[in-house]
C-alpha cells in the first residue's frame, strides 16, 4: 500500500470513528423538526425533541 | 440572584413562539395544541438576570392532565416572580377561565393578548384597561408571529417582578357573596400553611375539594369537617356542586367581562369566519377523509411524480450534484446537432456494439438508465462495429459550461493521488456510495417536511386529528392517539415520546405500538426509493404506503381492543381547532430546515461509518482475505446474511443481499437504500437504479414484487433501533417493549408475505406452501380485527 492509500484510508477510518464516537455521546439526529440534534432522553431540555 | 419569570397560557396560543423570540432559542413550534408537556428555560435576550419558562398549555390549573399537573407545581411551589399569561386575542373569552385562576395565584402577571394582527383585521376592539382592572394585572397587546409587543410584555414583567406588585394587592373577587364567604372561612383555617399571597388560590382549590390540595396541606379533621359544612351550604344554596358552582361563576364573571370589554365587529357578529366557511368543508362528515387523503397525494405526487419537482430534482442531485456533474442552466448548445444526452446515448450504443462484436454476439442492447430494462436492441455486423469504434466519448465541457460533480471530483482527486483500487472502492462504493445514495434523496426528504410544515402551520394538521378522532372513536380509539402518529410523520422517536400525554395506561401503550407504523421521514427515503426505481410510472404507490400505515393503525387498534389488555372506553379528546392562518415563509423554512438538518446529518453520522463496516465485511471474508467484487458470495456479509436469508424466503428477497439490506435498516431505515445501492454495484449498471433492478431480477422472477414485499416489509416491521430502545423505556417493562416490537414485527411479514405470495399466485405463478400460510395469516389477522370483543373489553 502506498502513502497516498494509507493516508487516505487512515482519513476514512478516523472520519468514521469519530461519527461512531459522536452519535454515541450526542445520540442520533432525529427529524421531528426541533433544531435539537439529540434524541429524547439524552437532550434534557427540550425532553424528546419536539417538546415532549 | 436571578429573575424567573413563567409564560402560562392556553395551548396552541403561541407560548412557544414568544418563548423563542424572547430568548432566541429553537424550541419545536407545532400548530396544534399538546406540544409542550414540560417545561423548558431559557434567558431572556439582554437580560442575563431573567429567566423564562415556557410550561405547557392547559385550560385550567385543574389536577387532571399531565400538562395541568407540570404547570400548576411549577406555578405554586416553584413560585416564579411574574407571570406572563398569553391569551389567543381571537378566542379571549375560553383563554380568561385561566386567567382568573393565574390571577388568584398572587404572582405579579401580565396578561399578553396574542394575535392582536388578526384581532385588528377582523374589526374587534378589546378594552386592555377594563380587563386589567378587574384581573388585577397589566395588559399589552402582542403578535408572537410578527414578533411585535412580546419584548414589551416581557420588560413590563421584569419591572413588575422587581416591584413584586401583585403580592402586596388584591386578587380579583369574581364570586357571589355565599361563595366568597365560604372561601373567606377557608383562608382562615389554612392561614401560616400556604403561601399568603396565594392562599387565595388555595381556599378555592380546597372549596372545589381538590384532593392534592387537601392532602399536601394536612388539615386536620376537625378543619376539614368545618370546611366542608361551609362548602354544604353553598352547595345547597346554589343547588349544586361546589366544583361546578366555581366554574359557572368564573365563566359568568368572564361573560360580564367580555360585554364591557370585547367590541366585535358589526361584519363579524353575523358572518361565519373564514375558519369556519373552510371547515364546513374540510371537516365535514363525508368529505373530511377524502380531502385528507387528496392532500396526501398531493405531496407525494409533487415528490416522487415523474416529471415533478421532486423527481426532477432527485435525478439531478443523483446524477448530477453528487455524481459525474451536471451543465449550468443556459449554458448548454449542441455540438453536430446533437446535444450531450443524445451524444451519450450513441456512445453508449457503440460501446455495446463493440463489445457484442468482439464476444462473438449477433446483436448488441443497451438498457433503460433508471429501470435497467433493455431499451433497444438491434442487429451487429462488421460495418457497425467499425462504426462503432469511430465514435468518440463525448466530452462535456464541449456542450456548455460543465460542473463536475461530487462523485466525480472524488474519483478524480483518488485517481490523481494514485491510491490503489482497494482504497478507492472503500472510498467511492464504500463510503460515499452508501452516503450519496441517500444524500440523494435529499429533494424528495425537502418536498415531503416543505408541505407537511405548511399543513401543520396552516392549522390543518390539528384538524386532522380532529377528523381521526371521529374515525378512530368508531374503532374504540381516541383522536389524542393521533397526535403522536401525525409527530410520527417526522420521525419515530418522537412520536412514542409524545404518548406520553395519554393518561390511560392501555391507550398509551396501544399508541405506542401503532404510532410508528406511520411511515417517518427515514422511510419515506425508502419509499422515494423504490417509486424512482420500480413504480416510476405508478406515483400513487407513494401515498398509498401512507394509507396502508393508517389502516394498520385502525385494523391494529381495533383488534388489540378486543383483548383484555386493552379493552375500555377510548380517552375522552378536547382539542381547540386553531383558525387557519397563512403561514409565514420564514416559520416553514425553520420547520423544513430542521428536519432536512438532520436527516443530512444522520447520513453523516450514522450512514457513513455504518457504509465504510458494510464495505469491510463485503470485501473481506472470515479469514480476512480481499475477496473482491468476483468473490463477494464469499465475503463475511454474504455468509452472514446467508444465514438467516431463509427468513426472507417467502417474502421473495431471500437472499443474503436482501437479508443484509433489511437487517441493516434497524441503525437508521434509510441504510436500507444505502446497503442495496451497496451491494448491487457490482452489477455495473449506468446508475445505482439500474445495479438495484438488476438486484431485484436475481431475487424473484417477479421482481416488482419483490420490491413491493421489500419495501412493505422494511416500512412496517419495528422501527429503528433508536425509536425501539425508546419504545421499551416508555413501555416501562421488557414484556410490553417485546410485545410491542413482536407485534409489530408480525405485521409487516405478514403484509409482506401476504402481498409477495398472493400476487405472485394472482400473476400467474403456481400455489405453493407460502401462497397457503399467507392466505391463513391473513385469515387470522381478520379473524383478530373481527372477532367479538372479550367479555372484559365489552
Amino acid at each position: 500500500m502506498n502513502a497516498a492509500s494509507a493516508t487516505v484510508f487512515a482519513a476514512v477510518l478516523a472520519l468514521a470513528a469519530f461519527a461512531v464516537w459522536r452519535t454515541l455521546k450526542k445520540g442520533a439526529p432525529c427529524e421531528c423538526g426541533c433544531s435539537r440534534k439529540t434524541c429524547p432522553g439524552k437532550c434534557p431540555s427540550c425532553t424528546g425533541c419536539n417538546g415532549r | 440572584m436571578s429573575i424567573k419569570i413563567a409564560l402560562a397560557g392556553n395551548p396552541n396560543s403561541g407560548k412557544t413562539t414568544l418563548f423563542n423570540a424572547l430568548t432566541g432559542s429553537d424550541q419545536y413550534v407545532g400548530n396544534w395544541p399538546g406540544v409542550t408537556v414540560e417545561k423548558k428555560d431559557g434567558i431572556l435576550q439582554g437580560r442575563k438576570d431573567v429567566v423564562i419558562q415556557d410550561l405547557p398549555g392547559i385550560y385550567s390549573l385543574s389536577p387532571y392532565s399531565l400538562e395541568e399537573k407540570v404547570s400548576r407545581r411549577f406555578l405554586v411551589e416553584e413560585n416564579p416572580d411574574a407571570i406572563i399569561n398569553i391569551v389567543d386575542g381571537t378566542n379571549i373569552e375560553r383563554n380568561l377561565y385561566l386567567s382568573t385562576q393565574l390571577a388568584e395565584l398572587g404572582i405579579p402577571m401580565v396578561m399578553a393578548v396574542n394575535m392582536m394582527d388578526v384581532v385588528r383585521k377582523n374589526g374587534d376592539k378589546i378594552d386592555f384597561a377594563r380587563i386589567a382592572k378587574a384581573l388585577n394585572c397589566e395588559v399589552v397587546g402582542i403578535s408572537a408571529v410578527k414578533n411585535e409587543g412580546g419584548r414589551d410584555a416581557a420588560m413590563k414583567a421584569v419591572e413588575l417582578a422587581e416591584k413584586g406588585a401583585a403580592r402586596k394587592s388584591e386578587v380579583p373577587h369574581v364570586f357571589s357573596g355565599s361563595v366568597e364567604h365560604a372561601i373567606a372561612h377557608i383562608e382562615e383555617s389554612i392561614q401560616g400553611k400556604v403561601r399568603k399571597s396565594a392562599i387565595r388560590w388555595y381556599a378555592i382549590k380546597i372549596f372545589e375539594r381538590d384532593r392534592e390540595i387537601i392532602s399536601d396541606l394536612g388539615i386536620g379533621v376537625g378543619d376539614l369537617k368545618h370546611i366542608e359544612e361551609h362548602i354544604r351550604d353553598c352547595e345547597r344554596e346554589l343547588d349544586d356542586d361546589a366544583e361546578s358552582i366555581i366554574t359557572s361563576q368564573r365563566y359568568e364573571f368572564i361573560k360580564n367581562l367580555m360585554d364591557k370589554s370585547l367590541t366585535k365587529s358589526e361584519k363579524r357578529r353575523n358572518k361565519a369566519t373564514l375558519s369556519d366557511r373552510i371547515d364546513k368543508i374540510v371537516t365535514n362528515r363525508i368529505l373530511a377523509l377524502p380531502i385528507f387523503i387528496l392532500s396526501l397525494c398531493a405531496m407525494w405526487w409533487i415528490a416522487v411524480a415523474e416529471g415533478g419537482p421532486g423527481t426532477v430534482l432527485t435525478d439531478w442531485a443523483n446524477d448530477g450534484f453528487l455524481g459525474d456533474g451536471w451543465h449550468l442552466p443556459f449554458t448548454t448548445h449542441e455540438v453536430d446537432g446533437r446535444d450531450y444526452g443524445t451524444a451519450c446515448e450513441d456512445y453508449a450504443k457503440a460501446e455495446a456494439t463493440i463489445k457484442a462484436w468482439e464476444a462473438g454476439e449477433k446483436t448488441a442492447s443497451v438498457e433503460d438508465e433508471e429501470t435497467g430494462e433493455t431499451a433497444e436492441e438491434w442487429q451487429v455486423d462488421e460495418a457497425a462495429y467499425n462504426a462503432a469504434k469511430a465514435v468518440e466519448e463525448p466530452d462535456p465541457s464541449a456542450y456548455g459550461v460543465w460542473v463536475p460533480g461530487i462523485g466525480a471530483l472524488i474519483g478524480g482527486a483518488l485517481e490523481k493521488m494514485g491510491v490503489n483500487d482497494t482504497v478507492a472502492s472503500l472510498v467511492n462504493d464504500g463510503a460515499w456510495g452508501g452516503v450519496s445514495t441517500v444524500l440523494g434523496f435529499v429533494p424528495v426528504i425537502f418536498v415531503v417536511f416543505l408541505f407537511l410544515s405548511f399543513l401543520e402551520d396552516c392549522g390543518y394538521m390539528a384538524r386532522v386529528a380532529f377528523i381521526m378522532d371521529r374515525l378512530f372513536r368508531k374503532f374504540g380509539l381516541s383522536g389524542k392517539s393521533f397526535i403522536p402518529m401525525i409527530v410520527g410523520k417526522g420521525c419515530g422517536v418522537p412520536a412514542v415520546m409524545a404518548a406520553r400525554t395519554i393518561e390511560n395506561k392501555r391507550d398509551q401503550r396501544m399508541t405506542i405500538i401503532l404510532a410508528t407504523f406511520i411511515p417517518c421521514g427515514a422511510k419515506t427515503v425508502i419509499i422515494a426509493m423504490f417509486a424512482a426505481v420500480f413504480f416510476r410510472e405508478m406515483w400513487y404507490v407513494a401515498p398509498l404506503m401512507d394509507v396502508i400505515g393508517i389502516a394498520i393503525i385502525v385494523l391494529g387498534g381495533i383488534a388489540l381492543k378486543k383483548s383484555s389488555a386493552f379493552a375500555g372506553d377510548p380517552a375522552p379528546f378536547v382539542m381547540e381547532l386553531p383558525a387557519y392562518h397563512m403561514p409565514t415563509l420564514s416559520g416553514i423554512w425553520h420547520h423544513t430546515w430542521n428536519r432536512v438538518k438532520a436527516y443530512m446529518l444522520k447520513a453523516g453520522m450514522i450512514i457513513f461509518p455504518a457504509c465504510v463496516f458494510l464495505w469491510f465485511i463485503m470485501n473481506y471474508d472470515f479469514h480476512f482475505n480481499l475477496v473482491g467484487a468476483d468473490g463477494i458470495d464469499r465475503s463475511m456479509l454474504a455468509t452472514m446474511g446467508g444465514w438467516i436469508a431463509w427468513f426472507f424466503a417467502p417474502l421473495g428477497f431471500g437472499t443474503w443481499q436482501g437479508a443484509a439490506a433489511s437487517v441493516s435498516a434497524e441503525i437508521a431505515k434509510e441504510q436500507a437504500t444505502a446497503t442495496l445501492g451497496l451491494v448491487a454495484a457490482g452489477f455495473d449498471g449506468a446508475t445505482t437504479a439500474s445495479n438495484i433492478t438488476a438486484l431485484f431480477g436475481t431475487f424473484s422472477d417477479y421482481p416488482k414484487l419483490a420490491a413491493m414485499s421489500f419495501m412493505l416489509f422494511n416500512l412496517f416491521i419495528p422501527p429503528c433501533m433508536v425509536a425501539i430502545a425508546v419504545t421499551f423505556r416508555e413501555m416501562g417493562s421488557k414484556a410490553w417493549g417485546w410485545f410491542a416490537v413482536g407485534f409489530q414485527l408480525l405485521v409487516g411479514y405478514v403484509l409482506a408475505m401476504s402481498v409477495y405470495q398472493i400476487g405472485m399466485f394472482c400473476a400467474g405463478g403456481s400455489f405453493g406452501v407460502w401462497t397457503a400460510v399467507a392466505i391463513l395469516a391473513d385469515i387470522a389477522a381478520a379473524w383478530f380485527v373481527l372477532r367479538p370483543a372479550r367479555k372484559e373489553a365489552r
